[in-house]
């Protein structure tokens, strides 16, 4: 639109606003009264001693950051959450774009694959747990015992590294297929004739990937890094039903520990002004990384 | 073409609101105008949520009263938290002893003078007020599977004869010998370890209130602690005999409880709420619970650790109605008073009776013991002002001890380190 | 063996190699689902004692699915989540899809500052939000306790995500030459929005909405906190009862859950010609 359209009409102010309103007016009004209101309260509540319960609701100003920068076990759960978060988004991504590469090449059957690859996504939360803890603790270790295969005779889970290591299996298991969608989608834009053409000046497959299909497909990497990021930033169904921040609260991820500071220890203000800072922290990664990949975009 | 189908979809998707809209509307009318009160009560307890539907709709059709029984997966506290952030909350609410402490003030009605107090030892009162209505007894101690004991020993079992952990040791030999080669199992759980397990260090103490100070102040000194050494010898001992010695921390309840029932093991530590997952299995009868053998002569290993569970209050706020306030407090007294209440919480949900004059038939094999226990006066009282992260912090640190990681003397300050960082529970 | 020979026979070895890379790939990714399938036959003794087992020591049972479906109320559950999760998508695509529009075709300050906001508020923890929501719409509207409410709020909270994923197929995707076209024949840009742009979404419609369905149809924590009636409870409420951090009936789990999950794979099914046929064999004719 930049200036191609250089009218009197779309530049005056009422036409912006009536053309904004027209297309985004319902978006923003629901947008603003379902996320940013109760946002801002939400702020609010973190400058008070409540409980969660109580009627009443103390003003104590800045006290719960300062009991956030001193509560070492959210920094430690940062910490982890981070580790498991880079770990984790890389191999997502890696393995839903393999996949989404697989099932849009052309092979028999590949709508039947992506209908198997997507089915993780319908189990939801807890089961999702009980599966992967069943499969963690009991048919590996069954297998290791009657194969003796060393480390697969204890479970995985009964030791820190090795509950992080499940975490960040499942999580691969349950997004890589919901990654995919979105590259699957990456790649049907991508045209045949771009394709075609870049057949015709000589490119093997690999190339075309590289250097056609990739750049093209930019707006599904940002969008797929984005929400891997996000998501494992804020991990919480599958930690709790999984590990529940066992063993000895060593896989108490960010989310988690916030939940529990907030209900279980009953530190409500605390608990929200740790969560708020989880949110800086996820927003400032979030926007630098969709900063970076938009300039990498390619526009049509 | 396009936007006539889209205009329809549209069309489609606004009047579905609009009938979302209209039916819940209309629905929520239905319940204002019928005959009489109804009252929302929230259960805790999961394993009797479907008896406490059912005797929901008995108890409307007999009395007129609206009953709607409502279970939550949350965690109590963010659960009401949000009842009561949205105006909407429950008129009787179930919760346990720690719960009733931080709501009671703003949110309870004082039920001082219900006839139902004077038949009850365990009636929970803040600030001279009695807000908690017990619901049952429960009590923690070892369970034990005698039909499985007695087929290697091939004599009858008598709990009583292992109080002392010479005793229980031999035994656990015997069963070792006789082919049960780890005859135990451990909760890995925090709040079994932490909450229902460690916890009995502080219960047995002669002074709690004064040990917990001594905790506080960082006087306590859990090395040199009678109790504390005979807990955790004991424990020791289940770790020695435990059938998932290996990875004990990796251990799934559900496993363990179903060996329990079925006799492949023989002991582990719980209450008689585990009832509700070992009835699943093929379990066999001849099951109780036993206290925590120990070589003592104070007399706790005599005794169980347990009193009232889970309490009813009646919400104090102008959502609630008088009427409805009313209505819960008949109901209550249905419980306790009358034949049908007795017979629902006795028989139909299996629980220790509170409340003197209920008569308990046809209880299960645990409840059977801790009623005994009870009746003869052997429980020793809970400690209900545990801080809220106590069992998550500590239960942590009981975790390492059992997977190997910390020693005794690692745990004991790991566990001192805990409460003398922590505020005390005011109470 | 000629050139060609060779060429095809590589392409046979290649395509060779992706079946067997992919059937490895989809046993590692169904084994769970298959778990889920060979349980809900069998009780629950038997499914804590032999979970791989194909048929438990008690024998092939269906008990699990008639009690489910009795224990959750299934019809009334299911309709309230049909409602709900259709309404939910339906506006949220429409909405979403205007918006990205706008905001990529023109460079305001206002476009800027929401799709900003909308990026960064995807970040917002949940339990941020959780409290002074019940305040604010039940404490102060009370308004709780309606499927309507649901679904705004389903709405508000999904605008951004389908918001971002439609800006970048609109931007990569959308040429503006079209649009330019359609201006020149005298649409406004209402008309253009929906007569030219719109249909060229169709891919990412139909993956927004899968995405959106799947969310809203298994969503827990929100509907749990804004409908708190039994006679508006959705699938994923009226099935909390069968799994407590204490003790857990997973035979009925399971049963619900398959039960659950049909319209899901369905839905996906009928979408998946859409995501299939791409943007592009409609944006060229």
């Amino acid at each position: 639109m930049k200036g191609e359209h250089s009218t009197m009409k779309t530049s005056t102010m009422s036409y912006k606003c009536k053309q904004f309103l027209m297309f985004a007016g319902v978006t923003t009004a629901v947008f603003v009264a379902v996320v940013i209101v109760p946002f801002i309260y939400g702020i609010y509540l973190t400058l008070t001693s409540w409980d969660g319960v109580s009627r009443e609701k103390p003003f104590v100003g800045l006290a719960n950051y300062g009991a956030t920068f001193a509560d070492g076990a959210y920094w430690q759960a940062m910490g982890r959450t981070f580790l498991y978060s880079v770990i984790a988004v890389i191999l997502v991504n890696v393995v839903a774009f393999i996949l989404a590469f697989l099932v849009t090449s052309g092979v028999k059957g590949q709508n039947f694959f992506r209908a198997g690859f997507f089915t993780p996504n319908l189990i939801g939360g807890i089961v999702l747990g009980y599966i992967w803890k069943f499969v963690f603790n009991r048919a590996f270790v069954a297998l290791g015992n009657s194969f003796s295969i060393g480390p697969l005779s204890t479970s995985w889970l009964a030791t820190t590294g090795g509950a992080m290591l499940c975490l960040i299996i499942v999580s691969v298991w349950q997004y890589a297929g919901y990654m995919m969608l979105i590259y699957v989608a990456g790649f049907m834009s991508v045209s045949e004739d771009v394709l075609e053409a870049a057949r015709i000046d000589g490119c093997t497959n690999t190339q075309s990937i590289v250097y056609v299909s990739v750049p093209l497909m930019m707006s599904s990497f940002v969008q797929c890094l984005f929400l891997t990021v996000t998501r494992c930033f804020m991990v919480y169904d599958v930690n709790l039903s999984l590990t529940n921040g066992e063993p000895f609260n060593s896989s108490v991820m960010a989310a988690m520990h916030v939940y529990n500071q907030a209900f279980t220890y009953k530190n409500f203000g605390v608990g929200q002004a740790e969560a708020l800072i989880l949110f800086v922290v996820c927003a400032v990664v979030g926007v630098i990384q969709v900063y970076v990949g938009k300039k990498g975009e390619v526009s049509a | 073409m396009k936007k006539r189908l889209l205009a329809g979809a549209l069309a489609a998707v606004m009047t579905a609101s609009l009938t979302a809209c209209g039916g819940s509307a209309a629905d929520s009318g239905a319940g204002a105008d019928s005959k009489g009160v109804s009252i929302t009560i929230f259960n805790s307890k999961i394993e009797v949520q479907a008896q406490f539907e059912e005797m929901a709709k008995e108890y409307s059709e007999a009395t007129g009263v609206g009953v709607e029984v409502y279970y939550s997966n949350d965690t109590v506290a963010a659960h009401l938290a949000t009842k009561y952030s949205s105006n909407d909350p429950y008129t009787l609410s179930m919760v346990d002893a720690k719960d009733v402490y931080s709501l009671a003030e703003d949110h309870a009605i004082d039920m001082t003078g219900e006839k139902w107090i004077d038949n009850t030892n365990y009636a929970l009162s803040v600030n001279g007020k009695v807000v908690g209505f017990p619901v049952c007894v429960e009590a923690r101690g070892l369970i034990y599977n005698g039909e499985a004991i007695e087929k290697i020993t091939g004599e009858p079992f008598n709990p009583d004869d292992y109080s002392t952990l010479d005793a229980f040791q031999g035994l656990l030999e015997k069963l070792a010998a006789g082919g049960m080669e780890t005859p135990t199992g451990i909760m890995k759980e925090d709040w079994s370890l932490a909450g229902h397990f460690l916890s009995e260090v502080y219960e047995t103490q002669d002074d709690v209130d004064g040990f917990i100070s001594s905790l506080h102040a960082g006087t306590a000194d859990l090395a040199n602690n009678a109790k504390w050494n005979g807990k955790m010898d004991y424990f020791d001992t289940m770790m020695k005999y435990n059938y998932a010695a290996n990875s004990a921390i990796a251990a799934e309840r559900e496993v363990s409880e179903q060996k329990l029932a079925e006799g492949e093991i023989a002991f582990m530590f719980g209450g008689n709420w585990d009832w509700s997952m070992i009835n699943a299995y093929e379990y066999s009868e001849n099951m109780g619970i036993m206290p925590v053998p120990e070589n003592t002569s104070d007399g706790s290993n005599k005794k169980l650790v347990g009193g009232g569970s889970k309490y009813f209050f009646i919400d104090s706020s102008e959502n609630t109605s008088d009427e409805q306030r009313q209505a819960a407090k008949d109901f209550l007294n249905w419980l306790v008073f009358d034949q049908a209440g007795n017979s629902f919480l006795t028989e139909k949900c299996a629980l220790v009776p509170a409340y003197s004059n209920i008569d308990a038939a046809g209880l299960d094999p645990l409840s059977v013991s801790v009623k005994s226990y009870a009746d003869a006066g052997n429980l020793i009282d809970n400690y209900n002002y545990l801080p809220d992260d106590h069992f998550s912090l500590c239960g942590a640190a009981f975790q390492k001890y059992l997977a190997g990681q910390i020693d005794r003397a690692g745990l004991a300050a790991e566990i001192e380190n805990y409460w003398s960082s922590t505020t005390p529970v005011e109470h | 063996m000629s050139a060609n020979e060779k060429a095809a026979r590589n392409k046979k070895i290649n395509h060779g190699i992706k079946i067997i890379i992919l059937i490895l790939l989809f046993v590692c990714f169904i084994f769970p689902f298959v778990l889920v399938v060979i349980n809900v036959f069998k009780t629950k003794a038997d499914i804590t004692s032999d979970p791989l087992a194909f048929v438990g020591a008690h024998g092939f049972t269906m008990a699990n699915f008639p009690e489910a479906m009795k224990k959750m109320n299934f019809g009334r559950s299911f309709a309230n989540s049909a409602i709900i999760t259709v309404c939910s998508t339906v506006l949220t695509i429409l909405f979403a899809s205007m918006t990205a529009f706008v905001i990529v075709r023109n460079n305001w300050k206002a476009c800027g500052a929401l799709m900003g906001m909308m990026i960064a508020s995807m970040v917002i923890p949940f339990q941020v939000l959780m409290i002074p929501m019940v305040s604010l719409y039940g404490g102060v509207l009370g308004i709780l306790n309606h499927r309507a409410t649901l679904i705004f709020m389903h709405v508000g909270f999904s605008l951004s995500m389908a918001t971002f994923m439609f800006h970048g197929a609109i931007k990569t995707n959308v040429p503006v030459a079209l649009e330019e076209a359609a201006t020149i024949d005298g649409c406004t840009r209402w008309q253009t929005y929906w007569m030219i742009v719109f249909p060229l979404l169709k891919s990412t419609i139909a993956t927004v909405a899968i995405i959106d369905a799947m969310g809203f149809w298994n969503d827990y924590l929100l509907p749990s906190l804004v409908l708190a009636k039994k006679e508006l409870y959705t699938i994923p409420i009226a099935t909390q009862v069968f799994y407590g951090t204490y003790s857990t009936d997973i035979g009925l789990v399971m049963a619900a859950l398959l039960l659950a999950m049909l319209p899901i794979l369905i839905l996906y099914m009928l979408l998946q010609r859409y995501i299939v046929e791409g943007v592009t064999s409609g944006a060229v004719k």
